[in-house]
């Protein structure tokens, strides 16, 4: 595992795009999604750690990257602005876990991570953009990495260590 | 939002006290319960960024028990109980005599001992709170995560559908003559809450 302190780490509702080279990713994710886009062409990558399937209609979105219906176009913008061509960017997500698996009410609980991960996979898809790699639901938290030098998106769990879920350089 | 739990000196003190307290009910509760005697400390309030707390437990990866529960009634809002990995296993030992040494080797027993605990400390603190400013607070029942500290808490904050993330956090210590453990309080007052709470306790609006 690389160390933490060389990637640029996305916090809650936060947007993050690099380029050329380096490792940008999100610590401890629980309900929340890190999605992660790279063009290969122009080395540029992404990612958003979204919290809410969609925005209140009655709210203005003072973070676009809180919300899959806002972050996502907004990482998309981002990434664009930075150099990517929008028609090759790839993305992998990970995530939308229901973290607090105890309890009388656990599995009746509304699970806003798989609704997540269904938001971002919807508007990904209507985008007509394409997913290469999504490691989303169950209980564990996750850790996600992803480096321009390799390519790979990695996931780590308590349980289960690290591993890469996929490449992105295509 | 984040203006709103900038507490003063004052305030700080009054949710202490309340703490104090909620705590020295929660191990009244917890003696009757194990026949062992606690003791119990706050040695600090604080109002921080939720994205902060990970670091007070020792960083997002680090392995923590949460008790979570949401707050209806006149201040509404959310209420986590956050311990160290370490501290859960010294609570497991005190209270069930031995510990599961790896997370997946949880057993039934375990999360409902720990669930129990995690209940009768938070509705301990939100009885406290209660009985201080007579205000009504009812919490739903409580569910736990075993899981990294980050995790736990962006899954909080989700439920609470924060914008800024911005909570009370104590830090808690509660010891018997052979161990202790050290705890979080993570409290999330809703919108205005915090104002209703010190209204009711004649404590003008927080600077």
């Amino acid at each position: 595992m690389p160390a933490v302190g060389s990637a640029v780490l996305v916090g809650m509702a936060d947007i993050q795009v690099i380029k050329h080279t380096g490792q940008v990713g999100c610590l401890g994710l629980g309900s929340c999604i890190g999605l992660c886009g790279f063009d290969p062409v122009t080395k540029v990558a992404g990612v958003v750690h979204i919290m809410l399937p969609e925005a209140f209609a009655d709210k203005s979105v003072d973070k676009p990257g809180k919300f899959a219906n806002t972050g996502v176009p907004a990482l998309i913008d981002a990434m664009v602005k930075a150099g990517a061509e929008r028609s090759r960017i790839i993305f992998a997500m990970a995530g939308g876990a229901q973290v607090f698996k105890f309890g009388a009410n656990a599995d009746s609980k509304l699970d806003i991570g798989a609704r997540n991960a269904q938001a971002v996979t919807q508007i990904l898809k209507q985008l007509g953009m394409r997913i290469v790699g999504q490691d989303t639901g169950g209980n564990n938290g996750r850790t996600i990495s992803f480096s321009i030098d390799t390519g790979d998106y990695t996931v780590r769990t308590v349980t289960s260590g690290e591993k890469t879920l996929c490449n992105l350089k295509g | 939002m984040a203006s709103e739990l900038e507490l003063g000196l004052m305030e700080l003190s009054v949710v202490k006290e309340m703490t104090n307290i909620g705590l020295g009910n929660a191990t009244t509760a917890l003696a009757t319960m194990t026949g062992r005697s606690f003791n119990m400390s706050v040695p600090e309030v604080e109002s921080v960024n939720l994205d902060r707390i990970p670091e007070l437990l020792g960083g997002s990866e680090s392995f923590c028990a949460g008790i979570y529960m949401t707050i209806e009634g006149d201040v509404s809002g959310h209420i986590g109980f956050l311990m160290p990995w370490t501290s859960v296993q010294s609570l497991w030992r005190m209270i069930l005599g031995a510990e599961p040494s790896e997370p997946s080797e949880i057993s039934e027993m375990d999360a409902s001992s720990i669930l129990e605990i995690g209940n009768i400390i938070n509705s301990s603190f939100l009885n406290a709170i209660s009985d201080m400013t007579n205000l009504t607070m009812h919490a739903t029942p409580p569910l736990l995560a075993v899981e990294m500290s980050g995790a736990i808490l962006d899954s909080i904050a989700v439920e609470a559908s924060m914008n800024d993330h911005v909570a009370l956090a104590i830090r808690t210590l509660i010891h018997d003559f052979e161990g202790s453990f050290e705890g979080f309080f993570v409290y999330i007052p809703s919108l205005g809450g915090l104002r209703t709470l010190f209204s009711s306790l004649g404590i003008a609006e927080a600077a």
